[in-house]
Order: C-alpha cells, then structure tokens, then sequence
C-alpha cells in the first residue's frame, strides 16, 4: 500500500492538532485534579465520547474486524449484549456512588467502602495491567505501520510514544480526553469510506447478505449449542460470561472508562456520561462489523473453504484499505487507525499515572504531602508510563493472538471485581475482609480455571467459551467468598457508609426537563438495543 | 490534594476540531478535482476524495458555527 504526499499531510495534520491541544491546555493544570480528573469540569457530550473511544482504541478496532470476519455478526454480541446493559447500569446506579462520594478513583471507592488492603489489591493490578495493555496498543500499531507503510517497528514505537508523551505530560487528563473525541470523529470519517465502497462492491446490503453464508447474519440462531456456530459458544456462555460478568467487569470498574465520566460537570452529567456514549456504541458494529463481512465477500484470502487453511484475519481492515481506498481517503483511514491507537495508550497512561499518585504513591509511599508534590508526580509517572509501555510493546511481540490475550487478563482480573462492587454498593452488610478475600480468592479461582483448561482437565468447545465460563466462576466465587467471610467478621460502621451504599444513601431526585434525565435515556437505549437483537435475531 | 476551582476554564474544543476537520475537507476536495484520476480505480472509479471532501466541509462549518454562536451567547 503506498500512502502519497496528500496522506501524509493528513496524518501530519492531525499529529500536529492534538499536540497543539495538549500543550495549550498546559496552563489550566494547575492542581493535581486539574491534572487527573480534569477539573471536575467537562460537559457530558465530551466526556460521553470520550467514554467511548477510550475503549475504541487499537485492539479494539482491529480485533473486532478479525472476529467479523471469522465469525460473522456474532461479533455484534460484544455490542448489544456485551456493552450496552453495563454502560446503562453504570450510569444509573453506580454512577451516584462514584460521583456522589467524591472519590478521585475506583481504588479509592474500594479504600472507603472496605479497607486499605482491598484498595491496594485492586490498585497494583490494575496499574500493572493498564501498562500492559499500553504495550500492547502500541505493539499492535507498529505492527500495521510495518504491514502497511514499511515503518520500522521501533521507529513507530517510538515516534507515538513521543506523541502521547508529549500530550499527555502537558495537559493530563484533559488533553486525553480531547484527543479522544478528535479520535471520535476521525474513526467514522476514516472508516465509513471503506464500508461504502465494499458496499457498492457486492452491489448494497442485499448483495453482500447473498455473498456470505446465511448464519454469518443470525446473531441468536445459531446460538442453542456451542457446537453448531463458528465462536464455539452457546448462549448461556454469551449472556452469563459475556453480557454479564466481562462486560460489567469491564464497563463498571475499570478506571480507563469510569475517570472519563468522574471528569464530568455535575452528577447528572456523570450519569449521563455512558448512557449517552451507548448510543454511538450500538452503531460502531457498522465500522467494524460490516468491514469484517465484506473482507469475507470480496477479498479471495478470507473465502469461507471447509478445511482450507487459516487466514491472517487480524489484517482484514488493512488489506480493505489496501485494496479500495484511493490515496487521500487512505490517508484519512490511516490517520484514524493512528489516532485510535494513540489516544488507546493516553487512555491508559493518564489512568495509571492517576491510581499510581493518589493510590499508590500518595497512599503508601508519600503522605500527605502538598497538592504541587503531586502534581509533579503525576507527571512524572506519566514519563515512566509511557517508557514501561514501550518495553512492554517489545515483550508482547510473542503474543499471536492480541484479542484473546486481552480477554484473559480481563476475566482474571475485572470478572471477580464487579461482585465486589455489586455487594459493596447494594449490600451494606459486606464488611472490609469479605471484601478483601472475596477478590483475591476470585483473581485466584480465574487463575486456577485457566491452569485447569490449559492441562486439559475441564473442556469447552473453543478459546472463547472457556474464557467467559471462566469470567462466570470467577465472579461466582468472588461473590460467594465476600458473603462467607462477611458473615464472620467485623462490619463498617453504617455512618461511614453514607454515599458508599445504596441503602445508606438519601435518593437524589434529578431536576430538569424529561431530555436531562439519566433514566430517560437509559430506557431508550435499553429499547434500542433490544430491537437491534431482534432485528438481526 | 486540595479540590479544582471547578469552573469551565477550558477552550470549546468544537474550535480546534472544526478546523481540522475543515482542514481535511478542503485538501481532500482540491485532491479529487485536481490530483490525478487513476488512482479511483480501486474505488470504483467513485471520486470518494470529492464526495467526502465535501461532507467534511459541513461537518466542520456545523463545529464552527456551533462554536461561534455559543461564544456570542
């Protein structure tokens, strides 16, 4: 594929804005929640958007692309089941407690919910996994930078790294935030060219439905047993260990996408934070999905042929950029796989640099010490970050499958969490210690599910069933430990527990017209996201 | 780690975005007017650069219009 002088003015473009944007922001950066939570300031459009692209970063993309084209629309159970019921719980009953409580972090929910152990725990895993993922965005984008453009893998690594460096260091929290919703509108503008033209190829909608097997568009059909479609995965696996626990795992506890919205204006904005950002996410399965089915129509590598041999579907996008786009809209697409890959790993950086100041280092190593101390600190994890990611990018460079690796480490780590943060928010009889155990004994049970799957002593039908029954015997074990443990051992005092818990806590009732309300447009989008199940049923 | 002043002290990023945006439009509309015309080939032969060119156009006047009425208000 060779990009010309007009592409790399449009990637030029836009590396030359977001630096723009993050150093501009560097004279609002006055105090440590300047720096880490935004100020507390952002209206709920921005950081709604943001909330989305955060997750649509690199692997995202590129690994949604790949299961398209190898499983067809089942793909979109990671949407319609998989994201939206989540998101709209966050919002509307979570939301009030993070928000509500002031806490500048999830870690920091744990402290004053459970205790310090509890907090630590949670705060050291997801540090180290944030940096990981880091590592692997960027491992990913250089990797199609070299397939693509012929970029050394090291020149890229570094040229991104010294991005979102730059950025991030300058502007913090903020300037992450900006350039994902510049990354918003990149990817659609970058990726709708490809769905258009791959359209107009097999002759619209109808004649792509003609090109590829009837099952590669039956989202529930197919879904009674694990052995009668591709993904290997019954229903039960999808809705228990998908839609349920790694989706709510995911959507609810993680910092990446929850420091988002704790960046909004005012509560009801924090609730409406998600909510808003499930309605893009429903459409995204037009720019990932249907590029995935249409590599399957049109390109000969990825023609369905029993028994023949396995395609490289990670590079399914890339080879429908190479094939369709004309320079100028390649540069564009490029540019929003660049952007999607960068503003993946400021995500990550500006969540770790805040749980690594406020729950690490301003927890354990340094106390109370003055807000500027802070501050700078914040900016030099941000520095560390950004250098560990880059090692990582060289570790994960042995890592063939990029999705599946990721899913793992979610279902180790996020699966059990979500019980923790079920119980402690609406069960106020969960005590610090069951909080405690009830995590750690789950991170553990997922651990020894998958040492038990890999010696072969229990069995699914594929890769991805086991990792969401491994999700589900996680959480199972989390949430049963919690309430074994809590049983016997000292509770909270319930004074504490004010805004923590939901029982405790004095109902807010949202003013303003029917359009302002949370509950609103959570029911709409719940509605919305219904009918989508069904339509394509 | 005292509190944020908590007042809107950012600049309206519809501003910046708008901009580029408009910035990509233009190029990608003069590209498909005067740069060459074997290249839409592989798409084809739509002159997606003009097409899309011209959506980008709007969108960014819409970012800038926005920006600038609420800047008035």
């Amino acid at each position: 594929m060779n990009m010309n002088f007009i592409d790399y003015l449009i990637l030029g473009a836009y590396v030359l804005v977001t630096i723009i944007v993050g150093y501009s922001l560097r004279k609002y950066m006055k105090t440590s929640e300047d720096f880490f939570l935004s100020g507390r300031s952002l209206p709920s459009w921005i950081t709604s958007l943001a909330f989305l692209s955060a997750n649509l970063g690199a692997l995202e993309v590129i690994g949604m692309v790949a299961n398209s084209a190898k499983y067809g629309i089942l793909t979109v159970h990671f949407y319609w089941i998989g994201a939206i019921p989540a998101m709209i719980f966050l919002g509307l009953f979570m939301m009030p407690f993070y928000y509500g409580s002031k806490v500048r972090s999830v870690p920091e929910y744990l402290k004053l919910r459970y205790n310090e152990a509890t907090r630590g725990l949670n705060a050291i895993s997801f540090a180290t996994m944030t940096l990981l993922m880091s590592g692997i965005s960027m491992y990913a984008m250089a990797l199609l930078f070299e397939l693509t453009l012929g970029w050394s893998l090291t020149s890229s690594i570094l040229l991104s790294a010294l991005v979102v460096l730059i950025y991030v260091f300058f502007g913090g929290l903020s300037s992450s935030i900006y350039n994902e919703v510049i990354q918003f509108f990149l990817i659609w503008l970058g990726l709708l060219p490809v769905v258009y033209i791959g359209l107009h190829a097999v002759g619209g909608f109808e004649g792509l439905v003609q090109r590829i097997p009837a099952s590669f568009f039956q989202a529930w059909r197919h879904m009674g047993s694990a052995a009668n479609n591709p993904m290997g995965v019954d229903w039960l696996g999808v809705v228990l260990g998908l839609g349920f626990v790694l989706s709510f795992g995911y959507w609810t506890t993680d910092f990446l996408v929850v420091q988002r919205a704790l960046a909004s204006e005012d509560l009801a904005a924090a609730q409406r934070t998600p909510i808003v950002a499930s309605f893009p996410k429903m459409l995204v399965p037009i720019i990932v999905v249907i590029p995935g089915l249409l590599a399957v129509a049109l390109l000969p590598q990825f023609k369905i042929v029993p028994g023949g041999p396995t395609p490289d579907y990670n590079s399914a996008l890339i080879l429908m950029f190479a094939h369709y786009l004309p320079n100028g809209i390649l540069g564009l697409a490029i540019t929003g796989l660049l952007a999607s890959f960068m503003s993946g790993m400021a995500g990550n950086v500006t969540a770790f640099n805040t749980v690594w100041t406020y729950d690490i280092y301003g927890s354990y190593i340094k106390k109370g010490m003055p807000d500027q101390h802070y501050l700078k600190m914040g900016k030099y994890a941000t520095v560390f970050g950004v250098l560990f990611s880059i090692g990582t990018a060289y570790i994960v460079r042995s890592f063939p499958n990029l999705m599946d690796y990721m899913q793992l480490l979610f279902s180790f780590l996020n699966a059990p969490l979500f019980a923790t943060f079920l119980l402690g928010m609406f069960w106020k009889k969960a005590t610090p210690w069951g909080g405690f155990w009830g995590l750690l004994l789950g991170i553990f049970a997922a651990a020894t599910h998958y040492l038990l799957y890999r010696l072969g002593v229990v069995h699914y039908a594929s890769e991805m069933a086991a990792n969401f029954y491994q999700a589900w015997w996680a959480w199972c074990t989390d949430f049963v430990i919690t309430i074994v443990v809590s049983s016997f051992t000292v509770k909270k005092d319930e004074s504490t527990l004010v805004g923590l818990v939901y029982s405790l806590t004095p109902r807010m009732r949202s003013e303003g017209s029917l359009f302002r309300k949370p509950m609103f447009w959570g029911v709409l989008s719940l509605v919305v996201m219904i009918l989508l199940n069904v339509i394509f049923w | 780690m005292e509190g944020s002043e908590n007042q809107k002290h950012f600049f309206d990023l519809k501003i910046p975005l708008g901009c580029l945006l408009g910035f990509y439009g233009i190029l990608l509309v003069a590209y498909g007017l005067l740069g060459p015309s074997d290249i839409y080939e592989r798409s084809l032969s739509l002159n997606v650069n003009l097409d899309w060119g011209i959506l980008m156009i709007v969108i960014s006047g819409a970012f800038l219009i926005f920006a600038y009425r609420r800047k008035k208000a």
